[in-house]
């Protein structure tokens, strides 16, 4: 077992240096190279010399590339370039907020899934199998804006029991428990909306696996043996169901940097996501640069752990 | 009919003899062709059969639309103050936007450029995927793990995130562009799944034969394997053109894919988001557009996963 964790984990390094590489080449790519990012372009030649010493752009690529990767190991990414503030600093302000919609979206989300895809594979070809295939069709199908705008004009616009963005209601100071009430509220809307598009997925993956294991024969001798039908289902059906969509989850969660962006963007959460389309916006690349190491290091981190867990599941894989 | 002298038969009557089964040619099943058994399986699934229609229709709209609706869909009026907002009346089946310009005509150009965009982005990404995927899978070894370490770089980068940064430094808002970048990102899947196909099909005994004649490897990888991996590649094929229309809807949307002037269905929407309140439509029709095109793609990819897989494995 530990054998396989640290072959692993000597996999994922290479492929940390290679995108660290690719990366580095991007931001040297750009029209202009960094100087046309970083530089007013009226500047002298005195002023942009006395620059590129500064930022280090005379020294060879391999040089600016090594001190680069140095810098973040030590987790300096730079300087913002709209608010001069260190970019570390933002990111690690703005986390929390994504933090908090992925992680109760991925909850609601694994319940929700989970269920459905148990009673559809339990109820296979029947009208409620039918009905949950097809509300998961929809939820593929259908761009998450859309889904956050309906959602917007329904409950926010149209019955005014939801608020539509933010964090809390803007000019009121509320007593705690209120306080936790109003940011529940707003939570509310742009968790369901994350939660529909896992759930669509995930509710597939789980039908079609559960599928898989209940027509296996342990079942059917569980069933002999006269093991009831719910302890069979959850014991043994699910149990070994889950294995493949647990590593589907860590994958997703593994998208908790990008930070839902669109959904963000919508409902105007103040995460990850947003900050990246705002940066995106003020060609901030410190920060922009930042958030896609960032991100790249998530995805592989959760591609690891899930294939750790696959691991810790299914002994098979453990010795293969 | 005539009982030879051969057999041992003692009794034989004069008349003729009934025949016991009635064996014509009727009972025996007529040879259909592959392409009939994909067929007959692919209409079996009438939510397939409803995606395919819709897409069919959605097809003709985009494309042959132009030839029976005849507005200009950059053509704002003279009187564009009191034009502007017109909810869906005969004139303009489906209103007019924030400059009056008919929302139907720029329905049609925006599919027209949505669907292009997806179609060839898609086209793009399955031709790298193979290329890519059928020298990892057939070649194996080295050429293998060096090939699928460069696809998981590809895959670690969040894809949104990616294509945002790119699209705004890189595009012009073309569509050309955006096919570009689409397709650059979009190879992944494909190469993964091309590589698993041949590295299964590679050691099938029509390979081998092949090989004994003398057969090269690219004949070997293009002539015999490829066209026995094609089902599970065009199902991911047909999937991937909605997922693309999804992206770029999306990157349309938050201003980083197709600008403007040029209409596509995500910037449509995007446009049409801050007159939600009075003009709802503005958002309504790109929006259900792309969600029924999407779905009908998807429908019509796991009618193919179906009608292929069964015939795949029914050796």
């Amino acid at each position: 077992m530990g054998r396989y964790i640290i072959r692993r984990l000597l996999q994922a390094i290479p492929l940390m240096i290679l995108l660290s590489i690719f990366l580095f080449t991007l931001i040297h790519l750009m029209p202009g190279g960094p100087e046309g990012v970083l530089f007013n372009p009226r500047l002298s030649a005195a002023g942009r010399a006395a620059l590129r010493a500064n930022f280090g752009l005379d020294d060879p690529p391999w040089l600016q590339y090594f001190k680069w990767v140095g810098r973040m190991l030590v987790g300096d990414f730079g300087t913002s370039f709209t608010t001069y503030q260190p970019v570390s600093g933002i990111i690690a302000a703005r986390f929390p907020a994504t933090l908090e919609l992925f992680g109760f979206s991925l909850f609601l989300a694994l319940i929700v899934a989970i269920a459905l895809g148990m009673i559809s594979a339990v109820r296979h070809a029947t009208l409620t199998d039918y009905l949950v295939t097809t509300l998961s069709y929809f939820g593929l199908s259908m761009p998450i804006f859309l889904l956050g705008l309906l959602a917007q004009d329904i409950f926010g616009v149209q019955l005014h029991i939801l608020p539509t963005s933010g964090t809390s209601t803007p000019g009121y100071v509320f007593d705690p428990f209120n306080a936790f009430l109003d940011h529940f509220l707003h939570l509310l809307l742009p968790m369901l909306v994350l939660s529909i598009t896992f759930i669509a997925g995930w509710s597939r993956y789980m039908r079609s696996s559960m599928l898989d294991v209940i027509k296996q024969d342990y079942m059917r001798t569980a069933r002999a043996k006269g093991v009831p039908f719910v302890r069979i289902l959850i014991q043994h059906g699910l149990r070994n169901a889950l294995i493949p969509l647990i590593t589907v989850v860590a994958i997703d969660f593994g998208a908790v940097a990008g930070g839902a962006a669109v959904t963000e963007g919508v409902f105007a959460w103040p995460g990850m996501g947003l900050l990246f389309i705002e940066s995106l916006d003020a060609r901030d690349y410190p920060v922009l640069m930042a958030m896609l190491v960032l991100g790249a290091v998530f995805v592989i981190a959760f591609n690891l752990i899930a294939d750790i867990l696959y691991a810790v599941m299914d002994p098979r894989i453990r010795y293969s | 009919m005539d009982v030879p002298h051969r057999l041992n038969v003692t009794n034989v009557p004069e008349e003729e003899i009934e025949p016991f089964l009635d064996v014509t040619p009727e009972l025996v099943q007529k040879r259909r062709s592959q392409g009939r058994i994909i067929f007959d399986r692919f209409i079996r699934h009438r939510a397939a059969i409803a995606g395919g229609i819709f897409l069919i229709v959605m097809f003709l709209f985009c494309f042959a639309g132009p030839l029976f609706w005849r507005i200009d869909p950059d053509l704002i009026p003279d009187n564009v103050i009191t034009a502007r907002f017109t909810p869906p009346d005969l004139a303009h089946p489906f209103g007019t936007d924030s400059v009056a310009r008919d929302e139907l005509a720029r329905a049609i150009a925006g599919g027209k450029v949505s669907l292009l965009v997806a179609l060839t982005s898609m086209a793009g990404a399955i031709l790298l995927g193979i290329g890519i995927g059928s020298f990892a899978g057939f070649y194996g070894g080295i050429l293998d793990n060096l090939l699928m370490r460069f696809t998981d770089v590809f895959l670690a980068v969040p894809l949104y995130l990616l294509l945002f940064v790119l699209s705004a430094t890189f595009t012009d808002g073309s569509p050309a562009s955006v096919v570009i970048l689409i397709a650059i990102f979009g190879w992944t899947y494909a190469a993964r799944l091309v590589r698993g196909e041949f590295l299964a099909l590679r050691d099938r005994e029509y390979v081998l034969a092949a090989r004994t004649i003398g057969a090269k490897n690219l004949s070997l990888m293009f002539r015999h394997i490829l066209p026995n991996a094609a089902g599970p590649i065009i199902v991911n094929a047909t999937l991937l053109v909605g997922a693309n229309v999804i992206l770029e809807s999306i990157m349309s949307f938050f201003g980083f894919g197709i600008k403007a002037p040029n209409p596509s269905w995500g910037n449509m929407v995007a446009d049409g988001q801050g007159y939600f309140d009075r003009a709802p439509w503005l958002v309504f029709v790109p929006a259900l557009l792309i969600f029924f095109t999407v779905l009908s793609f998807n429908l019509v990819g796991d009618g193919l996963r179906d009608a292929l897989d069964p015939y795949m494995t029914e050796r």
